[in-house]
């Protein structure tokens, strides 16, 4: 099974950094092993296993999908970012996307705010799935923020999120039955009250 | 004698200076002569009470658009035209606030966060105004790989907009069910450009403009991927660069790199070609199809640019020099009215600059007790108190109103004139003044620009821009789709010397430097962004920033109505525009003309990542209902 695992957020943003905590500690184990024991690519997962930043550009997320060879493409993707939904601070949802895609003026405006420069894992979701270059099994892991300042430090509950992310990710990276204990879910869209036809 | 309305007059040996008599020579009575005008609120309150068919349209948020902007407008739908148009920036971008106190290195990185398009033209003009503030002059293939860079950029910037915005407006999915007679008009007329783009009538053309599906909307996706390609080779990342450096470029440039540069480069010779033809086709077909369309996005042809692409022989990073530099560039600078190129002298344009707040979310900074910074500019010529070295930024959140404060934007204004700013203005300016350096590429005619574009695919081909006998929407795509080709081969000329440079052994790219921790230092960027005229004043205070103002493209065009009620452009663009969209039945009305006025500016409100505000940081755009607006 080959995993992607995406972090989506930005950087220095406080709780909206979280994302990257996470991957940084997931990557951090190769600094604790031998070269050997890392595998090949350097992942601390194993060789099937990538750690990316994806919070960038989600067309160029998806042109670098598009752009992988049949033995490189993924069977699972798990993206972690933070997203606010007036939940306790802290607080993991995890679920198996259900694949639904909203109208073609909302994957408009998504593709609109995505080449303008806005990043949201909304956004890599709802073009990847539109431009059917996701794997078929996409898992999406949100933190509820707390702190919306500038800043590198993580508020105390998402700070506290962070362990159980990590073993989380883990285990749905390296164990394909993992997925059977995740609930499957329509990806909450933003847009879905602001899109205009034209 | 440029000036109509500043009260700037000029000796014979060109010096400048305040004309003699005036008490107060930058005072609000100083109005601008012979300029459109809002109707008054009461006016327009008037025409609502005695009129059931005049309304208030508001779109918010314009959508495919860069950031976040709302328009409101009150639109007559009997007589199918707006009598009141004001265009609302939804949030306060901040960067002035932010950059006070520090370390002016650190501008290249932060001002980068301004947009999320074109964050390098930010980090370049901030390098350009710290290169003036310290006397650093960057190496000649320095300033060459900072002009391939810019380039690299516009060539992901026109084309996103063209066929990802603003395309749209002209696809067949928005124009059969908005002008059902046009499409049906579109299926028998024979596309003039077929051979060089391919589609035989026009709507076949248009099909292939439909968001998502249509192929030039795919292929439009494709070719920013291509741009930016090029670009990561020399700045590292897109859009926000780790290369660009005051005195330069810290990138290392090899044979390897150009020679993947120019693979991608060459990507864009028949690209370009299609480009042009495909929004020839549009304009005149819809010219032809109905005249009035030339009234939609039309306003007066008053236009600035600063001029871009430095020639390394002629650029020092000095003010005192920046009229001669200037002139050198590959796009010359220039102010445009009614129509006329009226200077092309860096000094004057910046001389010019003045920004007003009547109606935007700012207090004012000038008045009783306060004392003008800065009365003259580092050559001696005189500066208005709102010049942007003067200016403060001074945030006052409130409400919205018609009458008051409606926008985060400020007003701009070139001797005292609503300007416009576009990849336009710099291929007019550059036109008309026939001062670009000689090339194998480019030629300007004084009324046209002629590009010739290599061998693809596709033969060479000379493409002509004319300067257009209206200025609207549909002339502003034109142009941006000429921009193309312009921009393509500026990107060859600059390619060609960088290898010249390569091959004689010349692989410095920058010059090192300090910043000076003592004195008070004043630097400008004079620089450009896709969608046109760029600047950062910078004061320097022993080495901290005391002052940061940055003037975009969208500054500019999105501005609100100024003191004297003289609407900005994206307001007087829309004022002028008929409603030509086939609706009988107000509820279908789409308000098709107003987006394609609006969007032809190509909008980017670069206001939508990291915004501080009291609740917090917002990283994404919020719209605000201007439809519950006050009064």
């Amino acid at each position: 099974m080959r995993t992607l695992i995406g972090a989506v957020g930005y950087r220095n943003l406080r709780d909206f950094s979280a994302a990257f905590e996470v991957i940084a500690r997931l990557e951090g184990d190769s600094h604790l092993r031998s070269e050997s024991e890392r595998g090949e690519g350097g992942c601390p997962l194993g060789p099937d296993v990538v750690i990316e930043d994806t919070a960038y550009n989600p067309i160029a997320v998806v042109q670098w999908l598009q752009s992988l060879e049949a033995p490189e493409r993924f069977d699972r993707a798990i993206f972690i970012s933070s997203l606010e939904r007036g939940r306790t601070p802290g607080m993991l949802t995890a679920y198996r996307w259900d694949g639904g895609l909203p109208p073609d003026d909302q994957v408009q405006q998504a593709v609109t705010e995505a080449v303008t420069g806005i990043i949201a894992l909304e956004n890599t979701v709802v073009i990847g799935g539109y431009f059917k270059v996701l794997p078929p099994e996409v898992i999406i892991i949100e933190i509820e923020p707390l702190d919306h300042e500038f800043g590198p430090e993580l508020s105390t509950p998402v700070r506290a999120a962070i362990t159980p992310v990590v073993v989380l990710v883990r285990r749905l990276a390296l164990d394909p039955d993992a997925i059977d204990d995740i609930p499957v879910a329509s990806l909450p869209l933003r847009h879905a009250q602001k899109a205009r036809t034209l | 004698m440029c000036f109509k309305n500043l009260p700037v007059e000029f000796d014979e040996q060109g010096n400048a200076s305040l004309r003699g008599g005036i008490p107060d020579p930058y005072t609000a009575s100083m109005a601008p002569a012979n300029v459109p005008m809002q109707l008054t609120h009461e006016q327009v309150e008037e025409l609502v009470r005695r009129n059931g068919h005049v309304k208030s349209v508001d779109f918010d948020p314009v959508t495919r658009v860069a950031g976040a902007l709302a328009f409101h407008a009150v639109a007559d739908l009997k007589e199918r035209r707006i009598y009141e148009a004001r265009s609302v920036a939804t949030l306060f971008r901040g960067y002035e606030v932010i950059m006070v106190g520090r370390d002016p290195r650190d501008a290249i990185y932060i001002t980068s966060r301004a947009c999320g398009v074109c964050g390098g033209v930010h980090s370049t003009c901030s390098s350009l105004a710290i290169e003036m503030a310290i006397d650093c002059v960057p190496p000649p293939l320095g300033v060459i790989v900072r002009n391939l860079a810019l380039a690299l950029e516009f060539l992901y910037d026109h084309p996103l907009h063209l066929h990802l915005l603003a395309g749209p407006d002209y696809s067949a999915a928005i124009v059969e069910p908005t002008n059902p007679a046009l499409y049906a008009r579109a299926k028998k007329t024979e596309a003039p450009h077929a051979d060089v783009h391919g589609y035989k009538t026009m709507a076949a053309l248009m099909e292939d403009l439909n968001p998502l599906t249509g192929k030039l909307y795919v292929e439009a996706l494709h070719m920013t991927r291509v741009a930016r390609e090029a670009y990561v080779l020399i700045c590292g990342k897109y859009p926000h660069p780790q290369t660009i450096v005051p005195g330069g470029m810290s990138s290392t440039i090899t044979l390897t790199v150009m020679n993947e540069m120019y693979v991608r480069l060459s990507q864009f010779f028949d690209y370009s070609k299609k480009m042009a033809g495909i929004w020839d086709d549009i304009t005149d077909f819809f010219y032809e199809a109905n005249p009035a369309y030339k009234q939609v996005g039309q306003r007066r042809a008053n236009m600035i640019d600063t001029g871009i692409f430095d020639h390394p022989d002629a650029y020092d990073a000095t003010y005192k020099n920046a009229s001669a530099w200037g002139d050198r560039r590959w796009a010359t600078p220039g102010a445009i009215v009614d129509g006329k190129l009226v200077t092309t002298d860096l000094h004057k344009l910046n001389m010019g600059l003045e920004e007003f707040v009547e109606h935007s979310y700012y207090e004012e900074w000038t008045g009783e007790g306060q004392r003008q910074r800065f009365p003259n500019d580092p050559s001696g010529n005189p500066l208005s108190p709102y010049h942007p070295w003067n200016k403060i930024t001074k945030p006052r959140p409130g409400a919205q109103s018609w009458k008051e404060k409606y926008t985060w934007d400020t007003a701009p204004r070139w001797d005292r004139l609503g300007m416009e700013a576009g990849c336009y203005a710099r291929l007019w300016n550059t036109a008309v003044a026939q001062k670009m350096p000689k090339n194998p590429f480019i030629e300007s005619t004084g009324h046209s620009l002629k590009v010739r574009v290599p061998k693809g695919a596709l033969p060479e081909m000379e493409l002509e821009w004319h300067v257009p006998e209206v200025w609207n929407a549909f002339e502003r795509n034109r142009a941006r789709a000429h921009c193309v080709a312009f921009t393509a081969m500026v990107a060859m000329n600059n390619w060609l010397a960088a290898m010249d440079r390569l091959k004689n052994g010349d692989t410095k790219t920058s010059t090192p430097f300090e910043i000076p921790k003592t004195g008070e230092r004043l630097g400008v960027g004079f620089w450009g962004a896709g969608r046109g005229y760029l600047t950062h004043h910078l004061v320097l205070d022993r080495g901290a920033v005391s002052n940061y103002q940055i003037v975009t493209p969208s500054t500019w065009n999105a501005s609100p109505t100024d003191r004297w009620g003289q609407p900005g452009p994206y307001e007087e663009a829309v004022m002028n525009t008929p409603l030509l969209e086939e609706s009988d039945n107000p509820e279908d009305f789409r308000g098709i003309d107003v987006l394609r006025a609006i969007r032809s500016f190509d909008p980017c409100m670069p206001c939508t990542t990291h915004i501080h505000s009291d609740a917090g940081v917002v990283t994404r755009e919020v719209n605000t209902c201007a439809c519950g607006v006050e009064d």
